[in-house]
């Protein structure tokens, strides 16, 4: 039990049915009917993001991958182009997730970037190659809002994790 | 074991599975693979149509929000227009009345004239009433999603229309729901007729514009087309039932360097915000059949001998 620099409290273990309902509800929020939005975060990268980086154990690239079929049914895209930027960006996860943590929250956020990036422009090559049209420059949008989204999901899902380990009547959560 | 957690339990020291680059190789293999086998040979569709399954009752929680939020709106929207609305909607019927009228009639001489010339009697098609679920989000593609399937004899290639004229495609039959493209989309193709001159091209998706419109190609530079045209489906296809608007004619550009101009239609559908669609079960069963290809080449010899 290592406590990390800044770091208020040990955190309580993460529990699997939380993580997978995290991980349901992102994929509710990109399946929420709003149309053609080319730059719209895709929530569900910056969940499988998330709990890669803090419980490497539990979510891995195959989870990613999953999700990332799912993701590509849903959209009527290519079969396997959520798929591989997904994959690509939970590999990615693994190799910073030893060091991200050691920063604070928002410059975090500024080391996720590049690779939420490196995950659109994956599959915007992807399709590129595969005969689609050019969206717009507005796709450059949805890596930056979900970084900014970071530290959002940085409070969000840690909640459940920051409940006191021994609750009693004046701390009852 | 994370750091900074009360988590108890060990890490396991010697059996850590498979290392992060032979997972990285695995699943993007695969997923590289997936992409070759859907976009080069078409043979993904059982995956597809098993993850679209078992998907569909998270869609159909997706969609309950959104659903919600638009009948809500659609309540509130208050007496006033829905008044508006029907007396809109009874001027329409009063003037398509006529045409109606006459329609029996023609309908009844055009038969008769066909007998008389022997040619095929016209076709009614049996059609299906669908909903739109949702835009595909997609930014690459113009699509999307209705509430029918194989469960209901969706059949892929069945023109899809709304209210006001072709809407597009259907490309994809998943058991319980389809993918319709839509005529905007820049690989559907659609052959047209013009009406005011009757001459027959083909109208294609046009990505330009924001992606909302079509385009005429290949039209000789003095051919003869005028914005306001309206094109409609010609049948030759064995797809469409002729006759289906299509698309009016928006501008025409004439360009020095080409034999072609460039000529801009929009199309009459309601490309993006269509809610209730007609599936048309295609008429391919009813074109004759092709003659088979002369036998040719030592190898159909040889297997007609045996």
């Amino acid at each position: 039990m290592i406590m990390r620099s800044g770091q208020q409290q040990l955190l309580l273990p993460a529990s699997p049915v939380f993580i997978w309902c995290t991980l349901v509800a992102a994929l509710l929020l990109n399946m929420l009917p709003l149309g053609r939005v080319p730059w719209m975060p895709d929530f569900l990268a910056l969940v499988l993001l998330f709990w890669s980086v803090h419980q490497p154990l539990k979510v891995g690239i195959g989870i990613a991958f999953m999700f990332g079929l799912a993701m590509d049914v849903h959209h009527t895209a290519l079969l396997g182009q959520h798929a591989f930027s997904y994959t690509a960006l939970s590999f990615l996860a693994s190799l910073i997730q030893r060091r991200l943590l050691w920063f604070k929250v928002p410059l975090q956020a500024l080391q996720v970037l590049p690779l939420l990036g490196a995950a659109h422009g994956m599959e915007l090559i992807l399709r590129l190659l595969s005969g689609g049209v050019f969206p717009g420059w507005v796709v450059l949008i949805a890596p930056l809002a979900e970084a900014l989204l970071w530290p959002l999901a940085s409070v969000l899902l840690l909640v459940p994790q920051l409940r006191a380990p021994d609750p009693d009547e004046n701390r009852p959560l | 074991m994370a750091l900074g957690t009360l988590d108890r339990s060990l890490p396991p020291f010697f059996n850590q599975g498979p290392s992060a680059y032979s997972k990285l190789v695995f699943f993007g293999a695969l997923s590289l693979f997936l992409m070759v086998a859907d976009a080069r040979f078409n043979v993904t569709q059982p995956v597809r149509s098993a993850i679209a399954t078992v998907l569909y009752p998270v869609q159909w929680v997706a969609l309950q929000p959104v659903h919600a939020v638009r009948n809500a709106a659609e309540y509130v929207t208050g007496l006033t227009q829905a008044e508006s609305e029907s007396a809109q909607a009874r001027r329409q019927l009063a003037l398509q009345s006529l045409r109606a009228g006459q329609v029996e009639e023609l309908t009844q001489e055009n038969n008769r004239l066909r007998r008389l010339l022997g040619l095929k009697e016209q076709l009614t098609t049996p059609v299906l009433a669908a909903e739109v679920l949702y835009d595909a989000a997609d930014p690459y593609t113009r699509k999307v999603i209705i509430d029918r399937g194989a469960a209901q004899q969706v059949e892929p290639g069945a023109p899809v229309l709304d209210e006001s004229g072709v809407l597009g495609q259907v490309t994809r039959v998943h058991p319980l729901v389809s993918e319709v493209t839509l005529v905007v989309d820049r690989d559907l193709a659609i052959p047209v007729l013009n009406v005011r001159t009757g001459a027959r091209s083909v109208a294609y998706g046009d990505p330009s514009l924001g992606g909302a419109g079509m385009e005429l190609r290949f039209m000789g530079s003095n051919a003869d087309v005028q914005v306001g045209d309206l094109l409609t489906t010609s049948g030759v296809d064995g797809v469409y039932p002729a006759g289906l608007p299509v698309a009016t004619v928006s501008r025409i550009e004439h360009r020095a360097e080409s034999a072609f101009s460039k000529i801009y239609c929009v199309p009459k559908a309601l490309t993006a915000g269509a809610r209730h669609v007609i599936v048309v079960k295609p008429l391919t069963a009813d074109v004759a059949q092709r003659p088979p290809a002369p036998a040719a080449g030592p190898a159909s010899k040889r297997g007609a001998g045996k």
